[in-house]
């Protein structure tokens, strides 16, 4: 077994233009510093009904995690996390192009990724990134790299799975870039590579005697 | 603890039904690590290698942390079988106040996330209870006076799906229904494999549902189904399911699947009700018996599916 080549970066949050550029599709990346949470709670309440954020998210970083933590309330007003991943980035999308304009965030943590067609018209145009998370199941690895959590926001308006939570982060990782500047996608990649063979397993396999609405034989394509 | 005449107490079904919901969050299974170390042995894919290699990083890292081994910690749920002869002070009406009490304490104490939300207004109270939440689900058992409690973690959003087939569709209809749900959950490792596949197969339409979660969760991998037709079919679709290519996260690689396991019901003669769902790399389960004397015994094995809950005649 050969070792997996692709690049490592240990970045510090907000990231410059310069660390940003440097990252190809494939990369592993550790992040250190400040960076947000925002998921379908947030993404509602701040960008479709306009609520500002209850601090200054630009001054602060230009990293988001789409994701809430496992954490609780030890004390009042004192949270701490026990474990993270990110949720499913493809339903927020259509999202992207207000976060990136408004709230200036260049880099995109989320599960997954989202289409290459959304890297190339949205991402490209603001030089922001897409970053997944790996193993998606990394939970205790990633939540050991959380130092500290520097606040969580409207947890009375969104319940505390739904928060916006402001973490400190130290080498957290590995990250895997899924978006690049250039407007790539990991997974469109992988993705090409596992349709070679796809098609090939269904044959012989006589299509069901009763169909379903909608339904049209694609197994190649992406669903969202 | 436990007298004769009342039977096990409220108190310890509570102490139990913390401590495999606390397992369950955090310490993956003795047949998942077995299945996820054989799985980056065998990988040839440097990144789903280096990947599995992280997976087993992190699930040592939990258990020395204690913290939950996945972030989202899915939906806390338990599946409960009680012997025949079993006695709960206060009957089963004080065995489901325990169990959901101890979803919420482990909720705050493990730092669970709180994932459980009213599906319109999504309010959330927070503990990860709410309306039929948690599930909790029952068998039963001749002779025992004891009572299993098996806690399970499972992710909410991807990889299930059921279908109604018909009997000339056959195995053909199976294997493409199989094909489809991977092609549609497991690209970009949406439903996070390598998974462990439960089907479930005939029956009525829920029950179709309820067993391929059951046959996902509550199987040790490398388990067969007693029926040598179930069994081999299992095989096949196992293969079939990694020949997809798919891999740990969807990243292109050889292992997919963990295992395929199959439960079939008794169904109506014109049709073939199947459903599939996928048991995530956030292998999360722990099981105790909790004895007629007060004795508590953890083990490995759900021993969910026995020859009496599998049964044809009246007996």
């Amino acid at each position: 077994m050969s070792q997996y080549q692709g690049r490592e970066w240990h970045l510090d949050c907000p990231l410059t233009g310069e660390d940003i550029d440097q990252l190809n599709v494939g990369d592993l990346v550790y992040l250190s510093g400040p960076v947000f949470t925002a998921r379908d709670g947030v993404y509602k309440h701040m960008l479709v009904e306009g609520h500002a954020p209850p601090i200054d998210l630009l001054a602060l970083t230009n990293v988001t995690f789409q994701s809430a933590p496992a954490g609780v309330e030890v004390s009042p007003g004192k949270y701490h996390v026990s474990s993270l991943q990110a949720t499913a980035g493809f339903r927020y999308a259509q999202y992207m192009p207000q976060l990136l304009e408004e709230f200036g965030v260049k880099v995109v943590v989320g599960k997954a990724g989202m289409s290459e067609e959304v890297y190339r018209d949205v991402f490209q145009k603001h030089g922001a990134v897409c970053l997944t998370t790996m193993g998606y199941g990394l939970g205790a690895i990633y939540g050991s790299a959380i130092k500290d959590v520097l606040g969580v926001y409207w947890v009375e308006e969104l319940g505390i799975s739904e928060a916006l939570w402001i973490l400190e982060l130290e080498r957290l990782g590995p990250l895997l870039v899924e978006g690049d500047v250039r407007g790539n996608s990991f997974f469109a990649g992988a993705n090409e590579e596992i349709n070679r063979n796809l098609g090939s397993l269904y044959e012989g396999l006589k299509p069901p005697v009763y169909g379903r609405l909608g339904e049209e034989h694609k197994p190649e394509i992406e669903l969202f | 603890m436990v007298s004769a005449s009342t039977g096990i107490s409220q108190e310890l079904l509570y102490q139990v039904g913390y401590e495999v919901n606390k397992r369950a969050a955090i310490v993956v299974p003795q047949d998942g690590l077995t299945a996820f170390g054989n799985a980056w042995e065998r990988e040839s894919k440097p990144l789903a290698h280096f990947i599995l290699g992280k997976i087993l990083e992190n699930a040592k890292l939990a258990v020395a942390d204690a913290r939950p081994m996945c972030g989202d910690t899915g939906l806390p749920r338990y599946y409960v079988k009680v012997g025949n002869e079993a006695r709960i002070d206060g009957g089963f009406v004080a065995l489901e106040r325990s169990l959901r009490r101890a979803v919420a304490d482990v909720t705050q104490d493990i730092q669970l996330r709180a994932n459980r939300v009213h599906p319109l207004t999504r309010k959330n109270p927070g503990n990860n209870l709410g309306v039929f939440a948690p599930n909790i689900d029952y068998s039963f058992e001749p002779d025992g006076d004891w009572i299993d409690i098996i806690a399970v973690h499972k992710g909410g959003l991807f990889g299930t799906d059921y279908r109604m087939l018909f009997p000339a569709d056959g195995t053909d209809g199976i294997k493409r229904f199989l094909l489809d749900n991977m092609a549609e959950f497991a690209r970009r490792g949406l439903s996070c494999p390598p998974v462990v596949v439960g089907v479930g197969l005939g029956g009525t339409k829920d029950q179709a549902v309820s067993l391929s979660k059951e046959a996902a969760c509550l199987r040790l991998i490398g388990n067969r189904h007693p029926d040598p037709d179930v069994a081999v079919l299992e095989e096949e679709l196992r293969e079939l399911a990694n020949k997809t290519g798919f891999g740990v996260m969807g990243v292109g690689g050889d292992t997919t699947a963990l295992d395929v396991h199959i439960e079939i019901a008794y169904t109506h003669t014109g049709g073939m009700p199947i459903a599939i769902s996928q048991f995530c790399t956030a292998y999360r389960r722990a099981v105790a018996r909790i004895h007629a004397d007060g004795e508590v015994e953890f083990r490995e094995d759900p021993l969910w599916f026995t020859d009496y809950y599998r049964r044809e005649g009246i007996d």
